[in-house]
């Protein structure tokens, strides 16, 4: 089921309706039926895989809860009784089988990820090496399967509820049902957000009562994310694909400004999804993790991926960051080298090792390509050497008198920082890797002045649309300026009703006007929904 | 408790230990202060800082912080 549809909406609206309307108890039995058949209707193949995930974790989930429970009663019964060594020896069998259920199902499900998302890749590098080397045989190239929808986000955040209940972070949830509905729970499906078992679930087996305010804002929120992919991101589409496909035929400036156009095109599509479901969610009194706190204000690449796709970078911090950073390998490599190389190597290494793992897992997450592994791989560079360049960077600051807090600098670093994320988002979205490169040269050796609009927007073939785009997307920025002192809604209510009426009406008639787009070529799928 | 203030001094010198409550949470610290505090936190009190004690919870306070290092060490007699 397409999100940007009126099957959608009517969906939402029989979810609502009945949610509300059976005893509160069984409010979570909705939303379960519910996420089962937009599971069912999204192809019923779907389903399968989640099943196979939610059974999966529930039965390890239990049987890592029943061991440790069976330990903590043990050594709490011989404690006292028998030699330490024993207590500690009987705990290591434990933590062993802990360990052996964790594993298993980690290769499970993450072993799945990798059959549909890599293995095609996989199988075509190996064939090239084979070809390189003047090998005739090569492996049959019959991995290209369809990745089941939402694999990569829901796996990432159930595997993620499997280990806090080994680290003793969260208890196992005994109830198979209510498992299934933190696996499936069909907002979050497609895109995310990846939430954490305590959050989610406690927003969802909570009992919920209809509030007007919840209602109002919700219902706010769903308009402004689609007018912000139906109206910004599908129209940007349109120009930054004809950018991308005929850079060699444009001018510097023109690619330059296609390349821009995509970053707040993809911007406008993912935060758009999430005030979709975040507002749909609003409705039902379940609050989602948030996804973007205004990500292009940020004034480092490491504060802009704390402000864009926030859940996806804490759980990499939680499960892949801070594990090696602090795996006793990587400790003591960093104790060597303090002594050697003094203090700030010694803090810093440890930290760098576990940042380029993370980028490369964050690339390969993204798509499996060279393109997307040095998307990755360039993020990573540019965080890891800010890291190791901050006292530089401090001592620069100081000699050239510049001051942190004065608007000019902020100025100056938010503007950095956009341009640079915008390069490096830019770089696996053209095509292949080389294109990407082809595309970065172009901006920087094509210098031919354009002397009129036309020659600098060839792509904008009407005005108008040009024109409200522009709007729209001043719009944006004017709502996030405001959002940073305050929450745009909570803004809106304390003006007059009727300018909020007023500014809703006008959303909701820009998206009327530009309805064919739910019908024609133009309305694409989310960007995310292919990771 | 005097060893662990000098090790957050060292890390930020500007935050007031004494009542801040906030430092994961109110994001005065980011993921490499945390990295270096934790290395630094386990090479002083000679203890094991395990993955299960890596919440906010634990770090959003000097005296948090001080409780969770005598709980590990007691855990470790």
């Amino acid at each position: 089921m397409n999100l940007i549809s009126v099957q959608f909406l009517l969906f939402c609206a029989i979810v609502v309706i009945v949610f509300y309307a059976v005893p509160k108890r069984f409010q979570w039995i909705v939303l379960l039926a519910a996420s089962l058949y937009f599971y069912w209707t999204s192809g019923n193949r779907n389903i399968l895989f989640v099943l196979i995930t939610s059974i999966s974790t529930y039965f390890a989930a239990c049987g890592i809860q029943k061991s440790l429970e069976y330990q903590k009663a043990w050594v709490k019964e011989h404690k006292g009784k028998i030699e330490k060594s024993q207590i500690k020896a009987f705990k290591e069998k434990c933590k062993k089988q802990q360990k052996t259920i964790l594993v298993l199902t980690l290769v499970l499900n993450f072993g799945l990820l990798c059959v549909f998302k890599y293995l095609h890749f996989a199988v075509e590098q190996i064939n090239q090496l084979i070809t390189s080397f003047g090998g005739a045989t090569a492996i049959p190239d019959a991995w290209s399967l369809i990745v089941p929808l939402g694999i990569s986000f829901y796996t990432f955040q159930t595997m993620g509820y499997l280990v806090d209940v080994y680290l003793k972070k969260t208890s196992a949830e005994t109830n198979y049902f209510k498992v299934l509905l933190f696996v499936s729970f069909f907002p979050q499906m497609t895109q995310g957000p990846i939430s954490n078992f305590k959050f989610l679930t406690t927003e969802l087996f909570k009992e919920h009562t209809f509030t007007y305010r919840q209602y109002s804002w919700g219902v706010q929120r769903m308009i402004w994310g689609f007018f912000k992919k139906i109206v910004i991101a599908d129209w940007m589409s349109v120009f930054v694909n004809d950018v991308f496909q005929n850079y060699p035929s444009y001018t510097g400036i023109t690619t330059l400004i296609g390349a821009f156009m995509y970053s707040v095109q993809i911007y406008a599509d993912f935060s758009g999804y999430m005030d979709i479901v975040c507002g749909f969610c609003e409705i039902l009194g379940i609050r989602l993790t948030e996804n973007f706190n205004r990500p292009y204000f940020s004034k480092s690449i490491a504060e802009y991926w704390r402000r864009w796709h926030i859940s996806l970078g804490a759980w990499f911090k939680t499960y892949i960051y801070y594990p090696i950073a602090l795996s006793k390998w990587n400790q003591k490599l960093g104790k060597r080298l303090r002594k050697v190389f003094g203090k700030k190597v010694g803090q810093t290494m440890p930290a760098s090792i576990a940042l380029v793992v993370v980028w490369l897992v964050t690339g390969l997450w993204h798509g499996a390509s060279w393109a997307y592994i040095a998307w990755g791989g360039v993020n990573g560079i540019f965080i890891i050497f800010s890291l190791w360049m901050e006292p530089v960077y401090d001592s620069w600051k100081r000699k050239l008198h510049i001051k942190e807090n004065s608007f000019y600098w902020r100025a100056f670093m938010t503007i950095r920082t956009f341009v640079l994320v915008t390069f490096i988002k830019v770089l696996p979205e053209v095509g292949s890797l080389q294109d990407g490169f082809g595309l970065w040269k172009q901006i920087f050796t094509n210098h031919v002045i354009p002397h009129d609009l036309h020659q600098l927007l060839p792509f904008a073939h009407s005005k108008f649309k040009l024109l409200a785009l522009a709007v729209s997307v001043l719009l944006i920025f004017i709502t996030s300026m405001i959002q940073r002192k305050q929450p745009i809604r909570q803004w809106l209510e304390d003006h007059t009703h009727y300018v909020t009426r007023l500014i809703l009406f006008a959303f909701a008639i820009i998206i009327i006007i530009h309805v064919e787009s739910l019908i024609s070529d133009v309305a694409g799928g989310f960007l995310y929904e292919q990771f | 408790m005097e060893e662990l203030l000098e090790i957050l001094e060292d890390i930020n010198a500007d935050v007031d230990y004494e009542t801040e409550t906030n430092l994961i949470d109110g994001k005065v610290y980011d993921s490499f202060s945390i990295v270096t505090l934790i290395t630094e936190i386990s090479d002083c009190f000679d203890i094991e800082i395990g993955p299960e004690y890596l919440v906010n919870e634990n770090f959003n306070s000097a005296q948090a912080m001080w409780e969770m290092i005598q709980r590990i060490q007691e855990e470790d007699e």
